[in-house]
């Protein structure tokens, strides 16, 4: 039953041959010359530095939850890079081909991009920003502060939480080396029905696609189990439900959300995929298929996923503010009961992205008023954000100008959205850029929260603070560039520019593409002023060492632990005594009390499996794109053999004893760093086997 | 959520688990999925017993993969991932349902065909 695709096929390699990498394509050329020096110079600095084993031993194999979160977030901030340069592409594209009479470069009819190549890096943009940048920033975060802030040693299941690091990276490799091994999706991010059916995309960019979404998307839902199960089962005694941070409750109902809407996105491209390798007729046009089925549910899962990277953001804000108004939430019972709202009306509204399907006016009517009072919860929260701001004694630090201008796009971005809920306005704007202005303006408030909790969490990691002059810099061009480039998008989208045009044809857009150019020159300057906040935050280290608390102002658990955090987290299980713990210890003085005796610590081990296991997946999912059947069996031969093999493992992990918990303190009290685990391949004293 | 969480075989659900038992339910799942297939491919039911059998067989799966995979039950091992199920309900009942709706209005809205032409396709789950 299996669906021919077109094109050469052979038994060893599949539908992969010399033709299919682009080494012609100057752009691709110039990427890959980029991407093979950075990639040579980052094995370099590991080889030079004889880092290798290091490397594997405290990184590639660590269940720790926050290593786990870091290497998440470097993942996402890669995938931001390589997101931003596809808009970049985008933006200068339009600028370049606007007019009948526009220049054409590189083979292309106007501009630089011909439609083929345009439409690979549109549809890369939205399905990296989306899945592989944003998602994996905010996963790492609720990896790294959920535990802490609860009062737990790790995650609930540490090697799953490995393996769903791994499953995310496995599949974020498949998107980048679509760029230079064939192609990627020309459907845009959402997957356009029937375009991604076989007969339409018979090439292997909608494969990658939709085998990289899935994949990670089975790395989500295990994290979101993990992350429910953590909060539920995890907690330090005195933690009751009503003491927990903000944050955490909104990791719990982010996941939540996870856990319901990310199967439904894996039915939907199973589907999609039954109907591209087995000759299915789910998603087509006739043989019982409907194609609209498809949108359907991809928007079940299209808009919880919206409130899967809004509701972690809004945690975040609800952090970074208090602790820089030194002052309590205001409302937070309320704040909790909005989280939960917006979480279960997420499930209520998916159909207002696609109104214009032709519904009737009762059913578009139910899901207008239901997006409407989105905004009723959403505006509990800014309010008590404001009140929480009111008569506070406000710093402007770098986390909070973030969270600051994350409130405002929260404002426009808001805004727009009860405009686009009416589905009169919503049928006169549809498909233009106007609604690509009110989400970006979305998921740049979700951008910021992710550069508050970068700023804000970096010194409790690594034990010094990010440069503020240099945070600043930074925050302003970003800011304005931010401003500057969506500004002119509203005013594009009511001049009527629709999405996704590789040729601009109107000469009357050129002031406003001209404009939206400027801010992206602005969003360049600042990425490079990131990159010198990290340079000169790095060389500066060592001016200045910072205590538990680098803020003096913090709230939550998470501060109470050493600076850097001890890879067992509390040397003691803390007993929690009030909602904001540290707060109230600052206030009685306990902020810094020593325990009076030690315990064991039962921690786990580290597990090379993970980092084979979603090799193994990468290697079937590049070999199911590519149609490389044997390959395909033995990726999925050596995930099952990894999983059967950890089934019979009896490794329950180690147990630190008191003298050495005491000892790691005392020498953290001097200012060595315990947050490696001590090598315990040649002494397995305490390890346990059993 | 009770048990061990330093010794993963001291955990009742795992004590729970059985070869035979895994057995079953992977032979009765693959035996009824594989029923609902050959239904669907036949195409020789009226649309309404289409509808119920797959149905009714889709639930059957269900049943069988949460009575012999999870084991699930109202003990207080299980009474946590036996509620979890339930509580999915109301979101399936919201999501299932409001597609109905939404299919049904699109349906006479926007997929009116030919009588003739009708005839000649077979029909579509919510038609």
């Amino acid at each position: 039953m299996q669906l021919q695709a077109p094109g050469p096929w052979s038994l060893l390699f599949g539908r992969l041959t010399l033709d299919q990498i682009p080494y012609t394509n100057p752009i691709l050329q110039v990427t890959f010359a980029v991407a093979a020096l950075i990639g040579l110079a980052v094995i370099g600095v590991v080889l030079y530095y004889k880092k290798v084993g290091y490397l594997w031993r405290e990184w590639l194999t660590t269940v720790d939850h926050k290593k786990i979160g870091v290497m998440y977030i470097i993942v996402g901030l890669v995938m931001l890079f390589r997101g931003f340069a596809d808009g970049l592409l985008i933006r200068t594209q339009q600028v370049l081909a606007n007019g009948p009479h526009a220049a054409g470069f590189l083979g292309a009819q106007h501009g630089f991009l011909p439609p083929f190549h345009f439409d690979q890096v549109y549809s890369a943009h939205g399905t990296i920003m989306i899945l592989f940048a944003a998602t994996p920033i905010l996963t790492g975060f609720q990896n790294i502060v959920v535990p802490l802030q609860i009062g737990a040693r790790d995650m609930a299941f540490p090697y799953m939480n490995a393996v769903s690091l791994w499953l995310t990276t496995a599949a974020a490799a498949l998107v980048m080396i679509s760029l230079f091994v064939g192609d990627f999706s020309q459907a845009g991010w959402v997957g356009l029905i029937p375009l991604t059916e076989l007969p339409f995309s018979p090439g292997t960019g909608v494969d990658y696609w939709m085998w990289a979404i899935q994949i990670s998307s089975v790395g989500t839902t295990l994290n979101a189990i993990n992350m429910i199960v953590t909060i539920v089962d995890m907690r330090a005694p005195g933690m009751t439900w009503f003491r927990m941070p903000v944050f955490s409750w909104t990791t719990l109902s982010t996941n939540i959300i996870g856990l319901t809407a990310f199967p439904v996105l894996g039915v939907a491209l199973a589907l999609l995929g039954a109907d591209r390798y087995l000759g299915t007729h789910f998603f087509t046009a006739g043989m019982g298929g409907n194609l609209m089925l498809y949108t359907n549910l991809f928007w079940i899962w299209g808009h919880p996923e919206v409130y899967f990277l809004i509701l972690p953001t809004f945690g975040v804000l609800s952090e970074v503010i208090p602790t820089f108004s030194e002052k309590p939430i205001f409302g937070y019972v309320t704040m909790v009961a909005a989280t939960f709202a917006i979480a279960g009306i997420s499930w209520l509204v998916w159909l207002h992205h696609f109104f214009t399907m032709g519904s009737g006016p009762d059913i578009n009517g139910f899901f207008s008023v239901a997006t409407m009072l989105v905004g009723i919860p959403t505006g509990v929260k800014v309010f008590n954000w404001m009140f929480t701001l009111y008569r506070g004694r406000i710093t402007y630090t770098v986390p909070m100008l973030w969270a600051m201008f994350g409130l405002f796009l929260l404002l426009i971005g808001g805004l727009t959205g009860m405009m686009l809920a009416l589905p009169a306005i919503n049928y006169t704007v549809h498909d233009s850029v106007f609604v690509i202005a009110h989400f970006h303006c979305m998921v740049l408030m979700v951008v910021c929260a992710g550069f508050a909790g970068v700023t804000y969490w970096f010194p409790k990691l690594f034990g010094f603070k990010l440069d503020e002059s240099w945070g600043k810099a930074f925050f302003w061009t970003f800011a304005i560039g931010t401003i500057t480039v969506f500004t002119a998008m509203f005013a594009l989208g009511f001049e009527g520019e629709t999405r996704r045009l590789e040729w601009t044809f109107n000469t009357a857009w050129k002031p406003m593409l001209v404009i939206e150019e400027v801010g992206m020159v602005l969003y360049v300057i600042s990425l490079a002023l990131f990159a010198m906040m990290l340079v000169v935050s790095i060389k500066n280290r060592n001016r200045e060492r910072l205590g538990a608390d680098p803020w003096g102002t913090s709230r939550t658990l998470e501060w109470l632990t050493p600076t850097p955090i001890p890879f067992y987290n509390f040397a003691v299980t803390p007993q929690v005594n009030t909602r904001d713990e540290l707060a109230w210890r600052r206030k009685h003085e306990l902020a810094n009390a020593k325990p009076d005796a030690y315990e064991e610590i039962h921690m786990p081990s580290n597990s090379g499996l993970p980092v084979i296991l979603g090799a193994c997946a990468g290697i079937f999912g590049f070999a199911m794109i590519w149609r490389i059947w044997w390959l395909a069996a033995l990726g999925l031969l050596g995930i099952v053999a990894i999983v059967i093999f950890r089934s019979f493992d009896k490794n329950a992990g180690y147990h630190l004893q008191p003298n050495e918990v005491e000892a790691m303190e005392r020498n953290l009290a001097i200012g060595s760093i315990t947050s490696e685990q001590p090598d315990r391949s040649h002494h397995s004293i305490h390890a346990e086997a059993h | 959520m009770a048990g061990s969480h330093s010794d993963p075989l001291a955990h009742p659900e795992v004590q729970q688990g059985g070869a035979l038992r895994y057995i079953a339910g992977f032979i009765s799942t693959v035996l009824l999925m594989g029923a609902a297939l050959i239904v669907t491919m036949r195409h020789d039911l009226a649309y309404q017993s289409f509808v119920e059998l797959v149905g009714g067989l889709a639930f059957l799966a269900l049943l069988s993969q949460a009575a012999l995979f999870y084991g699930l039950d109202i003990s207080r091992a299980q009474i946590w991932k036996s509620v979890s199920l339930i509580l999915t309900v109301p979101l399936f009942i919201i999501t299932v349902g409001l597609t109905v709706w939404m299919f049904q209005s699109l349906d006479q809205r926007t997929m009116v065909m030919p009588s003739s032409a009708a005839a000649a396709t077979q029909p579509t789950l919510l038609q």
